[in-house]
């Protein structure tokens, strides 16, 4: 009987998705993406009324209108989608992974219809980069300090057969000790805040932190709760941030290749 | 046979110093099962204590209580009861008396005694440094093993304390809530459309479970239903739900004996069902689909046929899987007898989901509570009396065949018709509802004024179950906890909100 499976399973092609099939895709996140050009000042306002999270704001500069949103906030809940006509529409790629906090924001001008969003050049991801830049093994602590288990759920996702997470020299351990990167999820809450701390200061320098989800990059739906502390950055310093509600295990295989490739150049 | 709805059964009986309750009794003539007890407030600021009991009809009794001064405790007749009142001091900072351990629940070491969140909202809460007392096994050779609250892998957060003789496990004591993020306080002032995302950030891998229980209750507050086309589609989403969760359960089950082709096969079978959920609504877990009055989106034929076909897949090779993992004699010496939790012990403590109808409780809110679309169905609750970690499994892979077949009736005759309608929402209104979630009974309690959450609260199977879970682990070998934990598979998140 085993054999009928071992058998299936040699015959039947490898789920594996390739490295070019998974980078920049987000399809079930629902992360949202603007077309200027359809943008007006009446749905840059009523997308800011209505987004829950405040992802969505506005701001008036003279007689001109601004929309900023930041991906840190966003829960993916699609509402702006539904009021956007067509200038905000569900996001196909998704660059926003594993960078700083600061890339997470953008900005659109409404009145003329363009992305005035100001980034420093970040360099393009290419196949060839990513397999040089991984010469060494990478370990990975994950730490939930009140997550909502949604981001364990996609990051336990990384480990099966489709994303394959081993195939780029990574993989999760069991203690911190033994980490170069934390890959923090969720809200830090008031009672997990010492172990948050002690977690980071047992694992050796150099290290990498990871915020991940809207809960670790803004605090998401639980920001401003008497209970949590606030989001990862609010208790030990975060390096990169992978926003999504949750991330998908493909923007966060991005967002941690990301993160790596930023260390490198910074060192 | 004392009329049991009457509320005055629950008042101290008087003259006796410590007070006394007559519990109230089911159809079947057992006391009632205790689903949920939790306070609220008046616009006076008087605390109202109310009681969910399921004395065996289609809808729960909810008996009411104004607090002035102490109350008396039901845990001493109602051990399942012991964690919600722990959690009504802790919030309400009712005294409640007779209680055995009132030790802090939800808020630990560094919260100051006086902060009662749900009573009066902290404008600052000190941090402090207090002391929290484990109860003590004393022996000759009796040691003490602490674990958590980080944990070895990809898992929550939460405190493990075993009190161990060699090998064999004397004691667990669970020290939980370090997900806690004052939830329920979130809630209130929230607009009822709003609130269901708070909701399905309560435990993110139930996600569409909370969602429909709280736009359920919401709608209950309405006095309207979902139309039949939005509560075929939640159908559809619950049960998908139900199938990925439990495949993925049968698949750590068996990873955690080492069997670890059978993982690897159920984390695909799994994730295949994610992505079809992705690709027909772009969304793998079922986030912002629900909301009060229907679901917020709609799926053509085309998308039905495609999930329909990944369902009916998933069902098949899981099917073969589970046979093999079963049949597989080094999987059998392992789930055998490990963690058997007994019939009296669960129906003591409550306990819910596919947990309890391993241990022989026939209990499942579809069929006994229906809602939505269950209402029309027939449904077939499969229990198992021997409670082991082999049994969980086995109801688990049961469940998942019945969740596939209801999945593909649902998309194979889908209701035409709108998938929302509007929910009145004016002046104050209180509703509840409840949802058969992966892990079991999942009950909503909201009311609204205006339009605003005046209080929310969820009683999450998670916070039910897991105190059972040490019981089942008292006799068994340490190295055998991750299995038996898994098989109960609670969410801690869920529990501690």
């Amino acid at each position: 009987m085993i054999l009928d499976i071992l058998e299936r399973s040699l015959r039947e092609r490898s789920p594996l998705i390739p490295v070019e099939a998974l980078l920049n895709t987000c399809e079930g996140s629902r992360m949202p993406d603007v077309y200027p050009a359809l943008l007006t000042p009446e749905i840059a306002r009523r997308v800011a009324e209505i987004c829950p999270t405040a992802a969505f704001t506005t701001r008036e500069a003279g007689d001109q209108l601004e929309l900023r949103l930041s991906y840190g906030e966003c829960i993916g809940c699609g509402r702006c989608a539904e009021v956007g006509h067509g200038a905000i529409v569900a996001a196909q790629t998704f660059p926003w992974t594993g960078v700083s906090k600061q890339r997470l924001v953008r900005r659109w001008n409404v009145n003329e219809k363009a992305e005035i969003t100001v980034i420093s050049p970040e360099p393009e991801q290419a196949r060839e980069e990513i397999y040089a830049l991984l010469g060494r093994a990478l370990n990975i602590r994950q730490l939930d300090p009140g997550s909502c288990n949604g981001c364990e759920a996609e990051i336990t996702a990384l480990t099966n057969p489709f994303y394959d997470l081993e195939r780029f020299g990574i993989h999760f351990v069991a203690s911190p000790k033994h980490a170069d990167m934390l890959l923090v999820t969720g809200p830090v809450t008031r009672n997990m805040a010492e172990a948050v701390k002690l977690t980071y200061e047992a694992v050796p320098a150099p290290k990498l932190v990871v915020a991940v989800g809207a809960c670790g990059c803004s605090g998401g739906v639980f920001a401003g709760s008497h209970a949590v502390v606030g989001p990862v950055d609010a208790v030990i310093p975060v390096d990169a941030y992978i926003p999504g509600c949750p991330p998908t295990p493909a923007m966060l295989v991005n967002g941690i290749l990301q993160a790596l490739q930023r260390h490198h150049h910074e060192r | 046979m004392k009329d049991n709805g009457n509320p005055e059964d629950l008042e101290p009986q008087q003259g006796s110093g410590d007070a006394v309750f007559s519990v109230p009794l089911a159809h079947s003539g057992a006391p009632a099962r205790l689903v949920t007890l939790f306070g609220s407030l008046t616009q006076s600021r008087q605390v109202v204590v109310r009681y969910v009991f399921d004395l065996g009809d289609p809808d729960y009794r909810i008996i009411e209580r104004r607090i002035d001064g102490p109350l008396a405790s039901i845990t001493p007749l109602m051990p399942a009861a012991t964690w919600y009142e722990r959690e009504l001091h802790d919030q309400y900072g009712v005294n409640l008396t007779g209680h055995p351990d009132l030790r802090p629940l939800l808020f630990h070491e560094n919260w100051s005694e006086e902060i009662h969140p749900m009573l009066k909202t902290p404008s600052e809460i000190p941090w402090v440094e207090r002391d929290y007392p484990f109860l003590k096994v004393q022996g000759q050779g009796v040691c003490e093993v602490a674990v958590g609250p980080v944990h070895a892998g990809i898992i929550e957060p939460g405190h493990f304390r075993f009190s161990v003789m060699g090998d064999l496990v004397l004691h667990l004591e669970l020290r939980h809530f370090y997900t806690h993020k004052g939830t329920e306080k979130l809630f209130e002032g929230s607009t009822a459309d709003s609130g269901v995302i708070i909701a399905e950030s309560v435990s993110g891998d139930n996600c569409f479970a909370h969602a429909v229980a709280y736009c359920q209750a919401v709608e209950n507050a309405g006095a309207v239903s979902a139309p039949l086309r939005a509560a075929a589609i939640r159908l559809i989403g619950l049960e998908l739900e139900r199938l990925i969760a439990h495949i993925g359960d049968v698949g750590f089950l068996a990873n955690d004996v080492g069997f670890v082709v059978a993982h690897a096969l159920a984390s695909s079978i799994k994730e295949s069902l994610l992505r079809a959920s992705a690709r027909c609504f772009g969304t793998r877990y079922w986030r912002g689909v629900a909301c009060p009055g229907g679901v917020r989106i709609d799926l053509d034929a085309k998308q039905g046929a495609m999930l329909s076909e990944a369902v009916a897949r998933a069902a098949r090779e899981f099917a073969t899987l589970a046979h093999v993992i079963l049949e597989t004699p080094s999987v059998q010496s392992r789930f055998e007898t490990a963690g058997v939790l007994y019939e009296n012990f669960a129906e003591d403590l409550a306990v819910v989901g596919p947990v309890a109808r391993a241990s022989g409780v026939d209990l499942d809110v579809r069929r006994d509570h229906p809602y939505g679309r269950y209402r029309d169905l027939q449904l077939e609750v499969p229990t198992i009396h021997y409670g082991d970690v082999l049994a969980r499994a086995r109801i688990r892979i049961q469940e998942a065949a019945v969740s596939a077949r209801l999945i593909c009736e649902t998309l194979g005759a889908l209701p035409p018709g709108p998938t929302r309608l509007a929910v009145p929402f004016d002046g104050q209104r209180q509703g509840h509802s409840a949802v058969e979630s992966p892990r079991g009974e999942l009950f909503y309690w909201v009311e609204i004024e205006d339009g605003r959450l005046r209080r929310c609260h969820v009683k999450s199977p998670s916070f039910q179950n897991w105190p059972a879970m040490p019981l089942a682990v008292a006799g068994n070998i340490i190295a055998d906890f991750p299995l038996i934990n898994k098989s109960f598979n609670l969410s801690y998140s869920g529990c501690d909100r």
